[in-house]
């Protein structure tokens, strides 16, 4: 199994493109090789969610430092409110309502972070801010939080929700037998990374980010997009949908005339 | 399973289709459209609101569209009637998009759409087993058919009167209109038909005869239906093909089976039921909005 693996992964070396992308401010070797093993995900009528999966090798000849995997969906607007109570007081009878919203610039629609030991024994607190190895590293407020309110609250709830629904993952160590998910690392340098795609996943060009921790600090990376996409009628609906509306929602009642139609001339009573 | 391209997320078919033919079934036996089960159902899904709200519509389209093509045979459709209806709703439901809209923007649309389904779900499950209770004791209400109408009504007396041949009436354009328009608005937010609030509103308030009631409402629940599919896929984009094929199929069938088995038991107790069910639903709902929630915080604002 493990040379099948080796064998395997190194092909996929051999066959992997150039395509380091340079990320900005850094002095730092964009060498580590790594490659994925789906650069596509399609997306059709029987989707259920997926797995990516990373694999690599740590350039370190003695095998020193720590690989860490990051799997990151697209950055988007988010918005977060906190519930309140109208009216306020002690008041016996009130209805808990959304209100004090705070916007998000941007916050990751997904993200996964793989490594075989805790991240803070890995990285330093600067460099897991500074590289953004943690979804509340790249959540960035936009508007002022409401008087009374607490910004880190309001952040930690974004992750919080956002991990209640799978899409915010943390795997912290490697996978158990019969596990599947977790960064592995194989004698010889080699490691692979598996990433559970939820179905709710947003519909995105992805980024997998291989970093090579020594002593805190970060010594090469490698960046590879994985990209998303629907395809056949799930493409077509899509596409319709936001591209043409006027035309899917004339087609929706076309065909709910139909429907109705023929169950009127079906169920004909004779 | 099947992945629904606008909800983006996976369902089992074989539950959509139960739960939409459950609750075709449930409208054939008892007589009533059926939006105001579907989308809470869906909700319970988890289907997200704004997508049952918009999707529903379609459904309602095609279960109008039926019931129509069996009342036009019958010449039961006050197409001057519908029409003015019509308008009025044309009117109320573009206002309730926009407002729908607004509110998903804002975060709020939740709270309207509960508060709504709370007083609906209530007053309506309230009637039916108050209805029911009475048929049981042996007080059966007398059908409306028989009902007495009140002579004159606010129609009769309000300006721009206009003459309604096949319904026999010359009253004022403007009672049908704004009724329209509260019948738009409402199936918008709510992702309901209206008929059992129209249907009353046609007798009582504008004293139509009964036996075009039926069909002119289902004319008017037809046209705002469709106008709903549209705008909202223009508007907000959650109406869900997908999910709107399921539904047609599942509800269209289970209505015709339903009205099948209807017509040989007693409705004032299946009536009972369901309205002890739409009481049992409509508490669910209140408590969402007064316990206090284990979870301060919401993701939301923005479209979906």
């Amino acid at each position: 199994m493990r040379r099948l693996l080796i064998a395997l992964s190194l092909a996929l070396l051999v066959g992997a493109p150039a395509s380091a992308q340079q990320q900005p401010g850094s002095d730092v070797a964009d060498d580590l090789p790594a490659a994925v093993a789906e650069e596509q995900i399609t997306v059709s009528s029987t989707y259920g969610g997926s797995y990516i999966t990373v694999f690599g090798v740590n350039p370190d000849r003695r095998g020193r430092g720590d690989i860490v995997v990051v799997l990151r969906g697209p950055n988007e607007p988010a918005t977060v409110m906190r519930k309140r109570r109208v009216p306020d007081g002690n008041f016996p009878f009130g209805l808990w309502i959304n209100g004090d919203p705070v916007q998000f610039s941007e916050a990751p629609a997904f993200f996964a972070v793989l490594s075989s030991r805790p991240l803070r024994e890995i990285a330093s607190a600067d460099s897991i801010w500074r590289y953004q190895l943690d979804p509340a590293a790249s959540a960035r407020l936009a508007s002022a939080v409401p008087s009374g309110g607490d910004p880190s609250a309001y952040r930690a709830a974004l992750v919080r929700l956002r991990a209640e629904q799978g899409l915010y993952q943390w795997y912290r160590r490697p996978p158990r037998e019969g596990e599947r998910g977790g960064l592995t690392a194989y004698p010889g340098g080699l490691f692979r990374a598996v990433v559970r795609l939820p179905a709710n996943a947003p519909i995105a060009q992805y980024h997998a980010d291989t970093y090579l921790f020594r002593d805190g600090r970060l010594i090469s990376r490698q960046r590879i997009p994985i990209t998303i996409a629907r395809i056949g009628v799930e493409r077509t609906i899509h596409d319709l949908a936001t591209n043409v509306s006027w035309l899917y929602g004339v087609v929706t009642v076309m065909l709910a005339l139909l429907a109705g139609w023929g169950a009127a001339v079906m169920f004909r009573r004779p | 399973m099947i992945y629904l391209p606008i909800a983006e997320m996976p369902v089992a078919v074989l539950l959509i289709f139960l739960v939409s033919g459950t609750v075709g079934f449930v409208s054939g036996l008892v007589g009533v459209g059926g939006g105001f089960i579907m989308t809470p159902a869906l909700l319970f899904l988890g289907v997200p609101a704004p997508v049952a709200v918009a999707t529903g519509a379609s459904q309602i389209a095609a279960t109008s569209f039926s019931g129509i093509m069996t009342q036009t045979r019958r010449r039961s459709v006050d197409w001057r009637m519908g029409l003015l209806l019509s308008l009025g709703g044309v009117l109320g439901s573009s206002a309730g998009v926009a407002l729908f809209e607004r509110l998903l923007r804002l975060g709020q649309l939740d709270l309207l759409v509960s508060i709504l389904y709370l007083l609906l779900l209530s007053s309506v499950g309230f009637l039916m087993v108050r209805e029911s209770y009475r048929f049981w004791r042996g007080h059966p209400q007398k059908s409306v058919s028989v009902l007495r109408r009140p002579l004159k009504t606010v129609a009769h007396t309000l300006p721009f009167r206009l003459r309604f041949p096949r319904s026999g009436l010359y009253i004022s354009v403007l009672p049908p209109l704004g009724i329209g328009f509260t019948i738009g608005a409402i199936s918008a937010i709510m992702g309901i038909g209206g008929g059992f609030i129209l249907i009353p509103a046609m007798i009582y308030l504008l004293r139509m005869p009964t036996n075009v009631v039926i069909g002119t409402s289902q004319f008017q629940v037809l046209v705002i239906s469709s106008l709903i599919v549209v705008l909202q896929s223009i508007a907000t984009q959650t109406v869900d093909l997908v999910l709107a094929l399921l539904l047609m199929a599942g509800g269209v069938v289970g209505a015709q089976i339903g009205a099948r088995v209807g017509a040989g038991i007693k409705a004032e107790y299946v009536r009972g039921i369901l309205g002890a069910l739409l009481m049992a639903a409509s508490i669910k709902f209140l408590f969402d909005l007064v316990i206090p929630p284990a979870e301060l915080y919401v993701l939301g604002g923005g479209l979906m």
